[in-house]
C-alpha cells in the first residue's frame, strides 16, 4: 500500500508542517498553472500513478515547462501515460504540476525498518536527487535509532557531520527532519522517502528543506493509517474484485490472504500456511490462478465463505482444485474441509457440474474426518480425485496436481465434461 | 537498544544454547489464555510439557479456569493479580489480538522482573508495535520469539511453549534426535520434523521464528545457540525471501538450508508471511547465494544433482531436506537417529477415476493409511450420517439466520417467504432434514402424524384438559402434554429406527423409496427383530401400513417390515416412515444419525402439539374433530389436520392455502427470538455433548414456555385492531371481492380520529399508541415505505387472485394516515399485519356467527403461532443437540450485572 508523488505527499507532509514544493492536481485551471509558473519560474509535469511506481524520470515520464503552452503539451503527453516497471504495467491517471524549487543542495532522506539493525533506520545523504543505489557507501549514512524516543536532531547532525555535509544544511535539516518521525510512526508507515529535499533559500541567509518528491509505504496491518482518511481508491488499483471480496473477510484469526497470480490459470489452489504458500506458488508458477494462505484455523462459516468466493470467481476455468497444506498444527482439518466441501457442493447444485479434478494434500488435527468429508463430496459429485495425507511429500503432491492439469488440458476435461453431462 | 550484548552480539541475546529455549524449568504465563486459539492449543502444550503453564490472563474473567487433561489452569484479569496470588513465571506467551500485543508485552515486561522469554503467536501485528516491542525487550533484556510464529519446542525435554508445534499430537512429530530446526513457517516446522522422522532423524529444539518484518529471535541468534548445543549435531533452516537476517551467518556444524520463494519476486504483496517480500538484495535467489557461500556448495541440492559439502547443503524443496541431511551427515560418519519410519513417496489414501481412463502418472493405486489413521478411518466409514464439530452455540444457529437488512429469516437456507409456499409437514422436515419433502415423503410423514393425532384414552389428553381448565394459555396446555412424550414413551420408535439404520446403513440404499431395492440380504438378528415386531398383530401398525398403501406411498423400510416374521409394531412403522423420509439426507451426510433416530420423537411431538391443542371432547375412539381415524391416516395432510384442529372444520383448498402461508411465515424469526432461546437453553442444560440424554420433549417445552402473551400471543393485537374496525360493518366474508366496503373512507376515518388523539396526547406529554401492523423499525424513512415480506406476500396472493379485505384495509390505512398528515411519510404495512389479516380472514365467519368469542379468537391466534413456530424450534433443538456444548448458553458472571 504505497503512495507516491507530491499530490498526496504534500498533504501528508503538511500534517507535520514539513515544507513542500507547490503542487497542483490534474484539475488545475490554466490560470492556476500559469500563476504557478509565474511564481516558481518553472513547473514539473508528472504523471500520477496509483501505488508505488518508481523510475519514472528515467523512463522519460517527467515534463518540464517554463510556459503554459509547454505545460499543457506535457499534460497531454503524460495524462494517460503507460509505464512498464519490472513486471508491472501502470497507467497514469492524470498529472501534477509541481513548482520548481531553486536550490544548491539536494538531500535524500528515508526512514524505514531495517532488518539489519532491527530498528527504525534513517538513511541520509546530501548527494540527493539521484538513485541512492548509484552512490558509494561512504556517501550514505545509515543510522538506526530507538523507536521509544524517536528520531532526534542529534541523530541527524551526527550523521551529516560524519558525511561531511555542507555546514549550512545541517541545522535546517536537524530542525525539520525529526517531524518526519511523527508522520512515519504515528500513521502506520513502513517506509518514508523524500528524494529530493531541495535546500531552498526562502529567506535570505537561511536554508529551508523543501520536499520535492515523496514516497511512502503503509503497513496493511496497522489501523493507524485510517487516521489519515485517505480515499480508498488511492489503493484500489492494488486489488482485484476477487481480492477485495476476500479481503472483507480478512481478520487476524484465520487468515484470508490472497493475491491473483494468473487470471488465466487453470489450477485453483487454496493453500494453508505461509510456508506452503511459498512452496506451492513456487512450483505451480503460472498454472496457479491465485496465491493464498487460508491457514490460522478459520472457523467454518468463514472458510465456507472464502471458498464460495474462490469458486464463484474461478471454478469455471479451473481444471484442478488443489487443496494443499503441510501438517497443520492448529487448523482443524475437519472444520476447514467440511466448509470447503460444502461450498463446492453448493456451487455444483447452484451452477450445475463443471469438469474438475480434485487433488488434496494435508495433515493435521481431525485429519481422518476431514479427508473423509471431502471424499464423500467428491464421490457424490462424480469428479475424479486423489487425496494424499502428510506421508506424501508436499512437492510430489504439487507435481501430481500439475499432471492432472496437463491431462485435463490434453482432452481429459472434455472426457470428464461428457461424463458429467456438462459443457467442457 | 541494550548495552549488554552477550559477547558475540552488539545487542542483547539471552539464549546461549538451544537447550535453554524450552526447558522443563520454564514456567509460563499465557495472555488471553481463554481466546479461541489458546483454548484449543494451550491444554495440549501444558500436558505435553508436564504442566508448565502457571496461570493465564483474560480481562474480566478472573476465577475461571482453562481445563487441561492434567488439571485446570487458573485465569486472572491481569498479570499482576496472578503474581499477587503467588504465581511465578519466567516466560510469557501472547495470544492477544494484534492491536493488544504491544501492550501485553509491555505488561509482561514491566510487571514481572523475572521475565526472560516472550513468545508471540499473534499474526498481523503492526510493524510499529513490533519495533517498540523490540526496543523495550532489548532495554529489559528479554528474548522474544515471533511474532506470527508457532512457538518453540524441545523434543528432548518434552516441552512446548507457545503455539501448536506438532499439532494436537506433538509426540508424533517431535521425536528426540539430533537435528535442530529453525523455520520461517510454523506449519513447515512440524512438516519438516515429520519428514525427518520418515528418514530416521529426530529433533532437539524446534524454533518457529515467524516471518514478520521484525524477527526477534533471528537466524544469527539461532546459529549461536545451535553452536553451543551439544545435543544438536545438525540444523535444518527454512527461510523465505525478505530481510537480511541470514546474510552473514556462521556455523560450526552442518546445516541444510531450504530457501523457498523465488517466484515470490513476481508478487506485489505478501501473502501469509508479512515479511516475505524482498527488496532489491534480499530475494530468494540472493539468499540461496548467501547460503551457498556459507555452506561451501556451488549448486542447489536435488536428488538428481546431490551437491553437498561437509558444511551442508542448500535445497529449494522441503521434501529434499531429509535426503540432503542424510548425505551430509554421512560425510561426518553420523547415522540417522533411528530407523526410517515410512517414506515420502506419493501415497493416495483415497481416490477415484470415476470410470475414466487415466494415464499411469495419475492412476496411482490407493495405499492404506498408516496407524492410527487406518483404524480411525475404518471406524468413521462405519458411521452413518454427518458429524458436526461441537462449539458454543449461544446465540448461534446452524438452522436459522435472520438477514438484518431484509428482516427475512432463512431456515435451512430457505427464506420464510418461500416456506410459506410449502405445507406444514414439508417445512417441518425442512427444519430437521435441511430440504423440503417430495410428495412421497409428505405422504409417509402425514400417515405418521395422523396415526398419533387422536389422544382418545391417552392421559395426555387428560393432562391437557386439566391444564386448560386451570386457565392456562395454549402454550402451557400444550407444554403439559409434551411433558408426557418423554424418552420412555418414544424409546420403542427410536430403538426401531436404530435397528433400521444399522441394517440398511451400508446396504447401498440411497433413497428411502428406491424402487426394486433388494432387501433379501438383510437379515435382522433376533434382538433386532424383537425391536421391530411383536407377537400379536398391532392394529395401529396395520392401520398405518394400510394408510401408506392407500396413499400410494413407497417406503423400502415399510416393505421390509411387512416381510418380516412376526407383526410389525406401530413404533416400528413410525420408525420406518421416519427413516424413509430422512434416508437420503442421512446417506448424503446432511444430517446426523442422532437426527434420524430422533425424527420419530419429533413426529410424536408434532402430533401431540396439534392433538393437545384441541379439547379432550373432540378426541373420540374412532374420530378426531369429527373426522374418522381411518380417513385421517389414509387421506389427510398434516396441514389439513392442523386446520381442522384450529378451526374445527374441513378446509377447502381456498381456505387451506392462506392457513399454510400463515404457518410457513411464522416458523422462525431467527435464533435471537425468545422461543428459540428457550428451546436452545433446554438443550444446553441437558448437555448436548451426550446427545442421547437430550430430552427433545423438554426442549420443546422450553420453546413453549418461552412464548406468551407478548411473544406469540401478541398476534392477537392486530386481530383486535381489525375487529374494532370491521366489527360494525356487517362484513360476512373477508375474501369476497364484492364486500361493498369503502376501505379508503374507513382508513380516512380512523386516521382522522387517530390524528386528533395523537395531538391531544402529545399536548399532555403522553406517549402515542402504536397501530398494530403498521410501521417497522427497519423499513422506514422513505417517502413510501414497504416491508419486503409484505410486498412479497401481496404479490403471492394477487397471483392466486385471492382477496383479503383486512389486508387491503391496511394498505388503505397507511396511505390515509399520510394523506391526513398523521404520519410524515407512508408507513409500511408490516408482516404482523399480514399475519393478523390472514388469520382473521379464516376465523371471521365463526366470529361473525358468534361461535367464536373474542377470547377464543385470541387463543386461536396464539395456537396458530405455536403450530408454526414448533417447526423452527424443532430445527433449533436438533441443531443445538448436534453442534452445541454442555451449558453453552449461559452468560459469564462478568457480563451480568446487579440492578438495585
Amino acid at each position: 500500500m504505497n503512495v507516491t508523488g507530491m499530490l498526496w505527499g504534500a498533504k501528508l507532509l503538511k500534517i507535520v508542517d514539513f515544507p513542500t514544493s507547490e503542487v497542483l492536481g490534474p484539475e488545475a485551471s490554466e490560470q492556476e498553472i500559469k500563476a504557478l509558473i509565474d511564481r516558481c519560474g518553472e513547473v514539473f509535469v508528472k504523471p500520477i500513478f496509483r501505488g508505488g511506481v518508481g523510475k519514472k524520470g528515467k523512463a522519460g515520464l517527467l515534463g518540464r515547462a517554463k510556459n503554459l503552452k509547454t505545460a499543457l503539451a506535457e499534460k497531454e503527453r503524460l495524462y494517460f501515460a503507460t509505464h512498464i516497471h519490472g513486471n508491472q504495467t501502470a497507467k497514469a491517471q492524470g498529472v501534477t504540476f509541481e513548482g520548481a524549487v531553486p536550490a544548491e543542495h539536494e538531500v535524500y532522506v528515508s526512514i524505514t525498518d531495517s532488518t539489519k539493525f532491527r530498528a527504525p533506520t534513517l538513511t541520509i545523504t546530501h548527494m540527493g536527487g539521484m538513485d541512492i543505489e548509484e552512490l558509494s557507501k561512504e556517501q550514505i549514512a545509515e543510522i538506526p535509532f530507538d523507536p521509544l524516543t524517536g528520531l532526534k536532531s542529534f541523530v541527524i547532525t551526527n550523521a551529516l557531520s560524519d558525511l561531511k555535509a555542507p555546514r549550512e544544511i545541517i541545522s535546517p535539516l536537524a530542525q525539520n527532519l525529526p517531524k518526519l518521525w511523527d508522520l512515519f510512526h504515528h500513521y502506520g508507515m513502513t517506509t518514508l522517502e523524500l528524494n529530493p529535499i531541495r535546500m531552498s533559500q526562502k529567506r535570505p541567509g537561511t536554508l529551508t528543506p523543501v520536499a520535492c518528491d515523496f514516497k511512502c509505504g503503509f503497513d496493511r496491518d496497522d489501523p493507524r493509517m485510517k487516521r489519515l482518511n485517505l480515499p480508498a481508491e488511492l489503493f484500489a488499483v492494488d486489488y482485484s474484485d476477487f481480492e477485495q471480496e476476500i479481503n472483507q473477510l480478512r481478520t487476524y484469526q484465520g487468515q484470508s490472504d490472497v493475491s491473483v497470480i494468473n487470471p488465466n490459470g487453470t489450477i485453483l489452489a487454496p493453500t494453508f500456511g505461509g510456508g506452503a504458500n511459498s512452496l506451492v506458488t513456487e512450483f505451480l508458477g503460472d498454472d496457479a490462478i491465485i496465491s493464498s494462505d487460508f491457514g490460522g484455523n478459520p472457523p467454518y462459516e468463514k472458510m465456507r465463505e472464502v471458498m464460495r468466493i474462490c469458486l464463484k470467481h474461478w471454478l469455471k476455468q479451473t481444471n484442478v482444485l488443489f487443496i494443499i497444506g503441510g501438517k497443520a498444527n492448529n487448523t482443524d482439518i475437519f472444520v476447514t474441509f467440511r466448509a470447503m466441501a460444502d461450498a463446492l457442493r453448493e456451487y455444483f447444485s447452484e451452477h450445475g457440474p463443471t469438469p474438475l479434478y480434485l487433488v488434496i494434500g494435508r495433515g493435521g488435527p481431525n485429519l481422518s474426518r476431514g479427508l473423509l468429508a471431502f471424499k464423500d463430496v467428491a464421490d457424490s459429485l462424480g469428479i475424479p480425485y486423489r487425496i494424499f495425507a502428510f506421508d506424501s511429500a508436499m512437492t510430489d503432491v504439487v507435481r501430481y496436481a500439475q499432471e492432472a492439469d496437463k491431462w485435463m488440458k490434453a482432452g481429459g476435461r472434455d472426457l470428464l465434461a461428457k461424463k458429467l453431462g456438462c459443457a467442457a | 537498544m541494550s548495552k549488554q550484548g552477550n559477547g558475540k552480539f552488539k545487542y542483547f541475546v539471552g539464549i546461549n544454547s538451544l537447550a535453554e529455549i524450552a526447558t522443563p524449568e520454564d514456567r509460563v504465563c499465557v495472555l488471553n489464555i481463554l481466546g479461541n486459539e489458546s483454548k484449543g492449543v494451550t491444554p495440549t502444550s501444558h500436558s505435553y510439557s508436564g504442566g508448565n503453564v502457571v496461570f493465564g490472563t483474560s480481562p474480566g474473567r478472573k476465577g475461571e479456569v482453562l481445563e487441561t487433561p492434567i488439571g485446570n489452569i487458573p485465569v486472572y484479569n491481569n498479570v499482576r493479580e496472578g503474581m499477587e496470588d503467588g504465581h511465578k513465571f519466567n516466560v510469557g506467551v501472547v495470544y492477544l489480538p494484534p492491536a493488544a500485543v504491544r501492550d501485553g508485552v509491555f505488561e509482561l515486561i514491566r510487571v514481572n522482573s523475572d521475565l526472560k522469554k516472550i513468545v508471540i503467536l499473534t499474526e498481523k501485528v503492526s510493524v510499529r508495535d513490533s519495533r517498540e516491542i523490540r526496543a523495550l525487550a532489548q532495554q529489559r533484556n528479554v528474548d522474544v520469539f515471533g511474532a506470527n510464529c508457532l512457538g518453540v519446542a524441545d523434543s528432548w525435554n518434552h516441552v512446548r511453549i507457545g503455539g501448536a508445534l506438532g499439532g494436537d499430537k506433538p509426540e508424533e512429530s517431535l521425536r528426540k534426535g539430533s537435528v535442530a530446526i529453525f523455520s520461517n513457517s510454523g506449519n513447515f516446522t512440524t512438516t519438516m520434523a515429520t519428514y525427518l522422522v520418515a528418514s530416521g532423524w529426530g529433533t532437539t529444539t524446534s524454533v518457529s521464528s515467524g516471518k514478520d518484518l521484525y524477527i526477534h529471535f533471528a537466524p544469527a541468534e539461532f546459529a549461536h545457540a545451535f553452536d553451543n548445543d551439544a545435543r544438536s549435531k545438525a540444523a535444518v533452516m527454512y527461510v523465505e525471501p525478505g530481510g537480511y537476517y541470514e546474510r552473514d551467518l556462521t556455523f560450526t556444524k552442518p546445516v541444510i538450508a531450504c530457501v523457498v520463494g523465488r517466484w515470490k519476486a513476481k508478487l506485489t504483496r505478501a501473502v501469509g508471511h508479512a515479511g516475505a517480500m524482498s527488496g532489491s538484495g534480499d530475494s530468494a535467489e540472493a539468499k540461496e547465494n548467501w547460503f551457498k557461500d556459507i555452506l561451501g556448495v556451488k549448486e542447489i541440492y536435488s536428488p538428481e544433482n546431490p551437491v553437498v559439502s561437509w558444511k551442508g547443503a542448500v535445497v529449494t524443496n522441503i521434501s529434499h531436506i531429509p535426503e540432503a541431511l542424510t548425505a551430509v551427515m554421512k560425510l561426518h560418519g553420523v547415522n540417522p537417529d533411528f530407523a526410517p519410519e515410512g517414506d515420502l513417496t506419493l501415497k493416495p489414501w483415497f481416490g477415484d477415476n470415476q470410470g475414466l481412463a487415466m494415464p499411469k502418472s495419475l492412476d496411482i493405486p490407493l495405499v492404506e493409511p498408516f496407524q492410527p489413521y487406518k483404524d480411525q478411518i475404518a471406524e468413521l466409514t462405519k458411521q452413518v450420517g454427518a458429524i458436526y464439530p461441537r462449539e458454543s452455540m449461544k446465540d448461534r444457529s446452524g438452522s436459522s439466520i435472520m438477514d438484518a437488512k431484509t428482516q427475512v429469516t432463512r431456515v435451512s437456507g430457505v427464506s420464510i417467504l418461500d416456506t410459506a409456499r410449502y405445507p406444514l409437514e414439508s417445512n417441518f422436515c425442512l427444519a430437521l432434514l435441511h430440504r423440503h419433502n417430495d410428495d412421497n415423503d409428505n405422504a409417509l410423514f402425514n400417515v405418521g402424524i395422523a396415526a398419533d393425532i387422536n389422544l382418545h384414552g391417552d392421559v395426555m389428553s387428560v393432562v391437557a384438559d386439566a391444564a386448560r381448565a386451570a386457565g392456562n394459555a395454549p402454550n402451557a396446555v400444550i407444554a403439559a402434554a409434551c411433558a408426557l412424550v418423554g424418552p420412555g414413551r418414544v424409546k420403542g420408535a427410536c430403538d426401531a429406527a436404530d435397528v433400521l439404520i444399522d441394517l440398511f446403513g451400508h446396504s447401498g440404499l440411497v433413497k428411502g423409496d428406491e424402487a426394486g431395492f433388494d432387501i433379501s440380504a438383510l437379515k435382522p438378528s433376533s434382538e433386532q427383530l424383537a425391536k421391530l415386531t411383536g407377537k400379536k398383530a398391532d392394529a395401529k401398525a396395520q392401520a398405518m401400513l394400510a394408510g401408506i398403501k392407500a396413499r400410494g406411498a413407497k417406503s423400502v423400510f415399510a416393505d421390509f417390515l411387512s416381510k418380516l416374521d412376526g407383526h410389525p409394531t406401530a413404533d416400528a412403522v413410525l420408525a420406518a416412515i421416519a427413516t424413509s423420509v430422512c434416508w437420503s439426507a442421512l446417506m448424503r451426510k446432511k444430517i446426523s444419525r442422532n437426527t434420524a433416530r430422533n425424527l420419530s420423537w419429533n413426529m410424536r411431538l408434532f402430533s401431540a402439539i396439534i392433538g393437545a391443542s384441541v379439547d379432550g371432547a373432540q378426541h373420540k375412539a374412532d374420530s378426531f374433530c369429527g373426522v374418522s381415524n381411518a380417513d385421517l391416516i389414509n387421506k389427510w395432510s398434516s396441514t389439513e389436520i392442523g386446520y381442522l384442529a384450529l378451526l374445527g372444520e374441513t378446509p377447502t383448498p381456498e381456505k387451506l392455502f392462506p392457513f399454510q402461508v400463515l404457518l410457513g411465515l411464522i416458523i422462525s424469526n431467527g435464533v435471537g427470538t425468545i422461543s428459540a432461546q428457550g428451546c436452545k437453553g433446554a438443550v444446553s442444560a441437558d448437555g448436548p455433548e451426550s446427545p442421547e440424554r437430550v430430552q427433545i420433549n423438554k426442549a420443546m417445552m422450553g420453546f413453549l414456555t418461552h412464548t406468551g402473551f407478548a411473544h406469540g400471543g401478541n398476534g392477537y393485537e392486530g386481530i383486535q385492531f381489525l375487529v374494532e374496525q370491521f366489527g360494525e360493518t356487517g362484513l360476512k366474508d373477508a375474501g369476497d371481492p364484492k364486500h361493498g366496503l369503502d376501505l379508503v373512507a374507513m382508513g380516512t376515518k380512523f386516521a382522522q380520529v387517530f390524528g386528533a388523539e395523537k395531538k391531544a396526547r402529545k399536548g399532555v406529554g403522553d406517549g402515542v399508541r402504536n397501530i398494530p401492523g403498521v410501521n417497522h423499525p427497519v423499513f422506514k424513512n422513505q417517502l413510501i415505505n414497504k416491508d419486503p415480506r409484505e410486498v412479497y406476500l401481496s404479490g403471492l396472493f394477487k397471483e392466486r387472485g385471492e382477496i383479503n379485505v383486512f389486508h387491503d384495509f391496511y394498505s388503505a390505512l397507511v396511505q390515509a394516515l399520510y394523506d391526513n398528515g398523521v404520519t410524515a411519510n407512508v408507513f409500511c404495512v408490516n408482516i404482523d399485519a399480514v399475519i393478523a389479516a390472514l388469520l382473521l380472514k379464516l376465523l371471521w365467519p365463526r366470529y361473525r356467527s358468534g361461535t367464536f368469542s373474542e377470547s377464543a379468537l385470541e387463543m386461536a391466534a396464539f395456537t396458530a403461532f405455536l403450530y408454526g413456530r414448533m417447526v423452527g424450534c424443532a430445527g433449533e433443538i436438533d441443531d443445538h443437540t448436534n453442534r452445541g456444548r454442555n451449558m453453552d448458553t449461559r452468560t459469564p458472571a462478568s457480563q451480568c450485572s446487579f440492578v438495585s
